[in-house]
């Protein structure tokens, strides 16, 4: 099972020959492009003057939404969003016009010679007064079970709050961009830097009233996408697609990194206003809560993102009497948008943050008490689904049993007694993620197989390679099925004429729907080959049973004796020459999977991954600095495809976690402006922020309901568990000063104000 | 020329501009090439060679994307530096060897680095690799089996948004185990080093003009500073470039143009380190990794040298000057206050001749120094401090590594029988220049230490700072910052004192 079978593009990679969009020499006649950003969070356009922009020798066109063939519109689940706003602008960095010229410094400095005056409206940022206002792209969500008023009323203890959870910048690698090309017939040919085929092409043709056949969108691949690309990419494909509409020319669009973290949507800030009732050990009777999220200027994923976090209201926790509410608010930001988790983290922050509030009230253990609460197999979540195959209560005890956590909690009071300048902290999270998009016609997907002359193979899929290696996984199995080596697949760029109607590679399902999608056209060719095989094998004097037929390490053998091989690429050349046809397109829907948001019930998920957190930090009381000692994680990962895989996504997503926690802090000032727009000041963690100490296993789950050759997904859950640091300097700093409020991200700053 | 209307900007299109004609090695081959005036490296790989393995994803030298690694002769060594191509300007290359990511490896034979990097998985997207292969490849160039540290300092500097670090460190390990930097360096590299040595072509300056756009008209490498005087007095409008880290973010984030540049970084008379009488004098071209790699630093002011192995990255450090750190003048300037409480001076150098100032006096205004028209930072003279002074220096930073301070403090404590003699403290990033404290030396000078209390002086020096809010941290966290910082250095002082 290739278990650890290295990063198929590899040694592409890491040899600076791998293909990513704009980093290739120009097209002849390739324009370049620059964007006059609004100035202004929220205002109304008063005049647009691009004469004297176009005198400029170089510029070929200064393009605004007047030059819009189609619908200037390219929002999609809800179709309120404009390419150029053609009245009123919504957000600061919003795009209003482009130059294209046949330099980037001609078009940048043409861009300055555009001149736009506007009256100011006044600008809504923050959560609170968007709500107040209405300001709501679609009405209230529910999801009720029980009946919370009547055990709230009822509970030993209540408590209530409000929790808030700040934006994080996606800081992908690589920035936003695509290329444009003109072809035959009207055909124009994205390369796209998409985690989406399917909705650049559907936006873009409606934009430029096209048919969806002339279209083309063509990803190599990412560098790095992290939710940013899902379709935070669709508006600079629009552009560069109607660039190269309205000139015939190939067009460019390249943001640079401030123009990037400027212009784009970021992670949803997330406020929850809860109140929670439970009893003398802890147990919740009732859980109230109103999720709210600052969905930025227009609508983008935000609905989707707003379920998902309602969905994970409860994490790992089984409450009897549960009524969640989520609205997404309007505000002048820019359309914040997918980030890994989708909502969830968000919400999973909130619910633990009451955890730990019921914790400090009753002087109870941390992993005591969310042992009493964690869901068991046949529990009902508030939406109605069975938890099953639920193995959190033996995840939580090999939890404890890793990090010998008796002794740890004692290390760390003897630690605490003796230091006066330097605490430390511990906290336990775990995590129930649901998987299957939410969004329940998006789980399915198409892969598209060739097994050529010579026994190589070539293979396309829905998804977009991005780094989380579902190029490798597929491979893997189309080589599990069929027996071909992997170095004989290929797996190529995302297209969508090799693969229409692709569903964004998304929600952790990349490996789920399109293994599964190869798997089938895998065993498409296989069941096409077997009658083959077995006259072949005959003819070696082997009479065997189709169903013992082996395709194994390029060779075709029967199980009854293994010694005698065809050459899976002799199988081949006989198939072509018998008219075999050796090429297939698989296809897979996630089976079983509904959801009513009228009764806010069903089943919206194909399983769960389960999977727990401890980490233990120390801070420096004096200069707010920490550090963090140990991390211990358990995580389910079903039948791993690839374990390296798997560990560098459970490595990564613990990282990229504790950056938006600690160091990734992203100031605004007070007219819409993001303050942190480079790396200079918007600070990732660096190879400095590793643990001191990281122990991560992987437990197989054994589980019938785990997807393709019963693996499990593997991209978000574990970004869950970075949350444990930013609860293990709370808990760190309770130990000094029982009631600082500690801010999120728990910056030097955030913990040297909690502790003065 | 800031173009506010059409006809500027199509007047600015006929300018004439000066290449910049050098000479030096890409990936083993020698090469000829014209460079366009303040061209960055990065910018000649990607527009003059459709070189694409090197990335740019931030253009401004804090993510690591576009690391190459120059060679070169340094104090009679060849050393191996990685460096922000998308910083270093590519007439600085003149005599070197510059190797990127296609002159190591290939699909067919991957390099060491490359090969054990597959083998641990060390990627994901795979957009910051080559950064990655280049920094360590600099890394093991030098030394073989560095250790940890070494090799988080090595890769600080480059980011990965897949956070593939723990595999990465993985992979670094292996590599420091089983290879020396005689797998490292492939032959090819080797051969040109002996050429490296023999250099002595010059570099030309070639006229260009007709709808060349760019934001820069002559880059000046002068070699002496005889031959920067005579520069001097045909341009006079000019702006000085040493390493360049500061000044070419600014021209490529913030668009800014710089007509004329005079690049200081080959000035022969500004590149030593040395003892005289006055202390240790720090030439103006010296880099922060020079710094760290002199004896005579870090024998006899190892203050500088652990502050400076906290500064920026690897990358940055390798082209990077402390004088360009002063001349910068930025408040959170790293090295501003340990200067003022080491009382460094500086040479001052112009066409009329030298002079000499107080670093603490050299700060007029955010950014503005004493520095007259045309007059450049020679040399940093830093006198000896006494063997036991105790000299301690702290960022506060958002992140561990590669970070801006919030505040940044110095303090030096000269004792002599019993009693605080002398007493320094000085922070940036509390005002508009790097600022000393009076009240510390007024509330210590002749005290023993016995009787300095800690908690009380920290509260008057915080008390004395008016700091603002900033990106990088409020007016109250950083008066915290000043008051913590005084009590951190203060408590350590005073059990240091009873200890002996």
């Amino acid at each position: 099972m290739n278990k650890s079978y290295p990063h198929i593009n590899g040694k592409l990679h890491l040899t600076g020959s791998s293909r990513f969009i704009a980093d290739e020499i120009p097209l002849p006649e390739m324009l370049y492009t620059k964007f006059l950003f609004s100035p202004v969070a929220h205002a109304n356009i008063m005049e647009l003057d691009t004469s004297e922009s176009i005198t400029i020798p170089g510029v070929e066109k200064v393009v605004t939404a007047s030059d819009i063939p189609g619908i200037n519109q390219i929002g999609l689940v809800i179709q309120d969003e404009p390419l150029f706003p053609e009245k009123e602008i919504m957000y600061m960095g919003q795009p209003l016009a482009m130059v294209l010229a046949t330099s980037e410094k001609i078009a940048e400095a043409a861009v300055k010679l555009i001149h736009l005056k506007y009256e100011e409206l006044p600008p809504i940022f923050e959560i609170d007064e968007a709500d107040e206002k209405g300001e709501w792209y679609i009405p209230e969500k529910k999801i009720e079970c029980g009946d919370v008023q009547k055990a709230l009323s009822e509970a030993d203890f209540t408590l209530q709050g409000i929790t808030e959870t700040p934006t994080q910048e996606h800081f992908y690698l690589e920035t936003q961009r695509c290329r444009a090309i003109p072809g035959e017939d009207r055909q124009i040919i994205l390369y796209t830097a998409t985690q989406s085929t399917m909705e650049v092409q559907e936006v873009v043709s409606r934009l430029l009233n096209l048919p969806a056949n002339r279209i083309i969108v063509e990803v190599p691949r990412l560098g790095g996408a992290f939710g940013g690309k899902e379709r935070g990419a669709t508006i600079w494909a629009a552009m560069a697609a109607l660039g190269c509409f309205l000139t015939h020319k190939p067009v460019q669009v390249l943001l640079e990194r401030e123009e990037d973290m400027r212009s784009t949507g970021k992670r949803h800030p997330f406020q929850g206003r809860w109140k929670v009732g439970f009893d003398a050990k802890g147990k919740i009777e009732a859980l109230d809560i109103e999720l709210l999220s600052n969905g930025g200027a227009y609508a983008d994923l935000s609905i989707a993102i707003l379920e998902r976090a309602m969905f994970h209201a409860d994490n790992a926790y089984f409450i009897p009497n549960v009524r969640i509410r989520g609205r997404a608010c309007r505000t002048n930001l820019p359309p914040n948008t997918a980030f890994r988790g989708f909502g969830a983290p968000q919400a999973i922050f909130i619910l633990e943050s009451i955890l730990d509030e019921i914790a400090k009230k009753l002087e109870l253990d941390p992993i005591k008490l969310r042992q009493i609460n964690a869901y068991r197999s046949g529990d009902i979540t508030p939406y109605e689904q069975k938890v099953i195959e639920c193995n959190l209560p033996d995840i939580l005890e090999r939890l404890a049993f890793n990090s010998n956590y008796d002794q740890l909690k004692e290390e760390i009071e003897k630690y605490n007694d003796e230091h006066r300048n330097s605490k430390q902290g511990l906290s336990i999270i775990p995590v129930k993620f649901g998987i299957s998009f939410t969004t329940t016609h998006l789980n399915q997907a198409s892969a598209l197989l060739w097994i050529y002359i010579d026994g190589t193979a070539s293979l396309t899929t829905s998804a977009v390679e991005m780094g989380q290696e579902v190029s490798t996984k597929c491979a893997t199995v189309v080589s599990k099925v069929l027996g071909i080596p992997l170095e004989n697949i290929r797996v190529e760029s995302s297209n969508s004429q090799r693969v229409g109607n692709a569903s964004p590679t998304a929600a952790s399902t990349g490996t789920d729907l399109n293994g599964n999608a190869s798997r089938n056209a895998a065993e498409k060719i296989r069941v096409r080959l077997l009658p083959l095989a077995q006259s072949m094998l005959k003819n070696q004097g082997i009479d065997g049973n189709m169903e013992k037929i082996c395709f194994k390490d390029g060779t075709v053998f029967s199980s009854d004796s293994p010694e005698t091989k065809i050459e899976f690429k002799d199988l081949i050349r006989q198939a072509y020459l018998s008219r075999i046809p050796l090429g297939a397109n698989g296809y897979y829907s996630t089976p079983g999977i509904s959801f009513d948001w009228n009764i806010g019930r069903g089943s919206p998920f194909q399983y769960f991954v389960f999977g727990a957190a401890l980490a233990q930090v120390q801070i420096d009381l004096l200069t707010g600095e920490h550090q963090v000692l140990k991390v211990f994680i358990v995580h389910e990962t079903g039948i791993s495809l690839n374990e390296a895989i798997d560990l560098g996504q459970i490595e990564g997503a613990f990282i990229q976690c504790y950056g938006w926690c600690t160091c990734e802090d992203l100031p605004r000032d007070t007219t819409g402006h993001y303050l942190a727009i480079n790396p200079s000041t918007y600070k990732i963690p660096t190879i400095r922020d590793l643990p001191s100490k990281i122990q991560i296993e992987m437990i197989p789950s054994g589980s019938k309901y785990a997807s393709i050759f019963g693996s499990k997904a593997i991209g978000e859950p574990p970004f869950i568990y970075g949350l444990t640091v930013w609860f293990a300097i709370q808990n760190a700093i309770h130990s000094v000063k029982p009631d600082a409020i500690l801010k999120f991200p728990a910056t030097r700053e955030s913990i040297l104000l909690a502790l003065n | 020329m800031e173009n506010h209307n059409a006809n500027d900007l199509i007047k600015s299109l006929q300018r004439i501009y000066y290449f910049n004609k050098i000479t030096f090695w890409l990936n083993g081959e020698l090469i000829t090439a014209e460079i366009p005036p303040a061209q960055t490296t990065l910018e000649f790989l990607h527009n003059n060679q459709h070189l694409y393995g090197t990335k740019c994803s931030c253009n401004e030298g804090d993510c690591g994307a576009c690391t190459v690694v120059i060679a070169q002769v340094k104090e009679g060594n060849i050393v191996y530096e990685a460096i922000n191509s998308c910083l270093y300007t590519a007439a600085k290359l003149h005599g070197k060897h510059l190797i990127t990511i296609e002159g190591l490896g290939t699909l067919e034979q991957l390099h060491p680095i490359q090969q054990v990097m597959l083998e641990n998985h060390s990627l994901q997207c795979g957009y910051c690799s080559p950064g990655f292969v280049m920094s360590l490849f600099a890394l093991l160039a030098n030394i073989s089996h560095p250790d940890e540290e070494e090799i988080l300092s090595a890769l600080e500097g480059n980011l990965c948004r897949c956070s593939s670090y723990q595999s990465i460190l993985r992979a670094a390990k292996e590599l420091s185990e089983n290879f020396t930097f005689n797998d490292i360096v492939p032959a090819w590299c080797r051969d040109i080093e002996k050429q490296l040595f023999s250099f002595k072509d010059a570099s030309k300056l070639i006229e260009k003009s007709g709808n060349l756009f760019y934001p820069c008209t002559h880059y000046f490498i002068p070699q002496k500073l005889s031959e920067l005087t005579d520069i001097l007095a045909n341009t006079p409008e000019s702006v000085f470039i040493a390493g360049g880290t500061d000044l070419m973010v600014r021209m490529n984030v913030q668009k800014e143009e710089m007509p004329v540049l005079i690049d200081l970084s080959e000035l022969q008379e500004l590149k030593q380190i040395t003892y005289t009488s006055r202390g240790i004098v720090i030439g103006a071209v010296v880099t922060y990794s020079d710094i760290l790699h002199s004896g005579i630093i870090k024998t006899d002011l190892l203050s500088l040298y652990e502050l400076v192995e906290k500064i920026a990255s690897k990358q940055i450090r390798n082209f990077a000057t402390l004088a360009g750190n002063i001349a910068n003048a930025s408040p959170i300037g790293d090295t501003l206050p340990l200067l003022s409480v080491l009382d460094a001076s500086l040479t001052l150098f112009s066409s009329t001749g030298i002079r000499e100032l107080p670093l603490r006096d050299f700060f007029l205004d955010y950014r503005k120094t004493r520095l007259n028209y045309q007059e450049l930072i020679k040399e940093i003279v830093i006198p000896l401090p006494t063997q036991d002074a105790f000299i301690r220096t702290y960022k506060a930073t958002k992140r561990k590594a590669v970070d801006i301070s919030a505040v940044v403090s110095a303090v030096k404590i000269e004792t002599e029988s019993g009693k605080i003699k002398e007493a320094k403290l000085a922070f940036g990033g509390v005002a508009t220049i790097p600022k000393l404290s009076h009240k510390f030396s007024e509330l210590l000078i002749g005290k023993p230490s016995e009787e300095i209390n800690p908690i009380e002086i920290a509260e008057i020096v915080s008390a004395e700072f008016n700091p603002i809010s900033d990106v990088r941290g409020s007016k109250e966290y950083r008066q915290i910052l000043i008051r913590n910082q005084v009590l951190n250095y203060l408590q350590e002082y005073v059990q240091g004192d009873t200890n002996e």
